[in-house]
This record gives C-alpha cells, sequence and structure tokens, in this order.
C-alpha cells in the first residue's frame, strides 16, 4: 500500500518535471540551427528591387531580421 | 525594425547586408519603411514560402514569427537569434562583427 502510493508520488513527480520542460522548449522555435545552408530565397522589396540570397554568395553577409507584421512596434 | 535601423552603420561597415522581411505587400512594407525611417530594403513573403522554408511560419496565425538569421558569404547560417532575443539588435551586430574578424584571421 506504501509503496503504490510512494510510487504514485514519483510518478506524479515526473509528469510534472517533464510537463514542466515541454513549456520551456515550447516557441518561439525555428526548424534551421547554426552550420545549416540558409535556404535561398528571391522577393521583392520596398526600394522596389528583387533581391535573390544566393547572389550575396561570395560578396556579403547577410542579416535576415523577420518581423510580425508591418506598424506594429519592435 | 528601428533598431536595427539604429545600428545600421555598425552592420555595413561589417560588409553586411540587412533586410527586414514579413508576410505584408510590398505597398504595405513601403509605407511602414517610410512611417519608421527604415533605410535598408524590407522584403515581402506575401506567399509565406520564406517564413515556411526558415521554420518560423505560426500555423495559427497566418504570419511569421520574429527571429533574425545571420548567413555568413558562403550561404551558411552563424547566428539565429528568435522571440524576444531578435527584438534587440544588438546581439546580432555583435555576432555580425565576430564573423567578419574571424574570416578576415583565416
Amino acid at each position: 500500500m506504501r509503496i503504490t502510493r510512494l510510487l504514485s508520488a514519483f510518478v506524479v513527480c515526473l509528469l510534472c518535471s517533464i510537463a514542466s520542460i515541454a513549456q520551456q522548449t515550447a516557441p518561439p522555435k525555428t526548424s534551421l540551427k547554426v552550420g545549416d545552408v540558409a535556404p535561398d530565397f528571391t522577393m521583392r522589396a520596398t526600394d522596389g528591387k528583387t533581391y535573390k540570397l544566393s547572389d550575396f554568395k561570395g560578396k556579403k553577409n547577410v542579416v535576415l531580421a523577420f518581423y510580425v507584421l508591418a506598424f506594429t512596434g519592435g | 525594425m528601428k533598431a536595427y535601423q539604429a545600428d545600421i552603420a555598425k552592420f555595413e561597415s561589417n560588409d553586411t547586408q540587412v533586410f527586414g522581411i514579413s508576410v505584408d505587400s510590398v505597398p504595405a512594407n513601403s509605407e511602414f519603411a517610410k512611417q519608421i525611417g527604415v533605410t535598408f530594403p524590407l522584403l515581402s513573403d506575401f506567399k509565406r514560402t520564406v517564413v515556411k522554408d526558415y521554420g518560423i511560419f505560426n500555423e495559427e496565425q497566418g504570419f511569421g514569427n520574429r527571429a533574425t538569421f545571420i548567413v555568413d558569404k558562403d550561404g551558411i547560417i552563424q547566428h539565429i537569434d528568435v522571440g524576444k532575443d531578435a527584438i534587440d539588435a544588438t546581439r546580432a551586430a555583435d555576432a555580425c562583427n565576430v564573423l567578419t574578424h574571424k574570416k578576415a584571421a583565416q
């Protein structure tokens, strides 16, 4: 009886810690990691030009600052 | 975006091109750029293909999460900031600095 109670208390603790770990590693996240090849893209810009990421290869580092929506803070 | 504009000199002196990217249309981004005084190009991922490729598409909300990626001259990702970390441009600027010096030393 006592062992069963101890065991169930242990299981509850274990579940709680798993849940808290899961919560901590929840979003924000990305599927990419440092060292990955940056996926190429072609996009239209506010200066009227179209930019292709691979055009910068061997020339410049590129900072891609993704923001959520225009007219919002940050 | 304002933070990146404030640090643009730091980035550009490090031989770096800065882009802002969102799922907004080009006209919306142009208006936004004018409003906050951004001089670097804002790219329009209207079809949401790039946010999906970069793994930051938020299915529930239909747009991309905030994130910053630094890609080196070989096309390799060297630094990632996601969420709140990506609002502050200092970390990205520092990472660029390290990258430039690392490459120069080679």
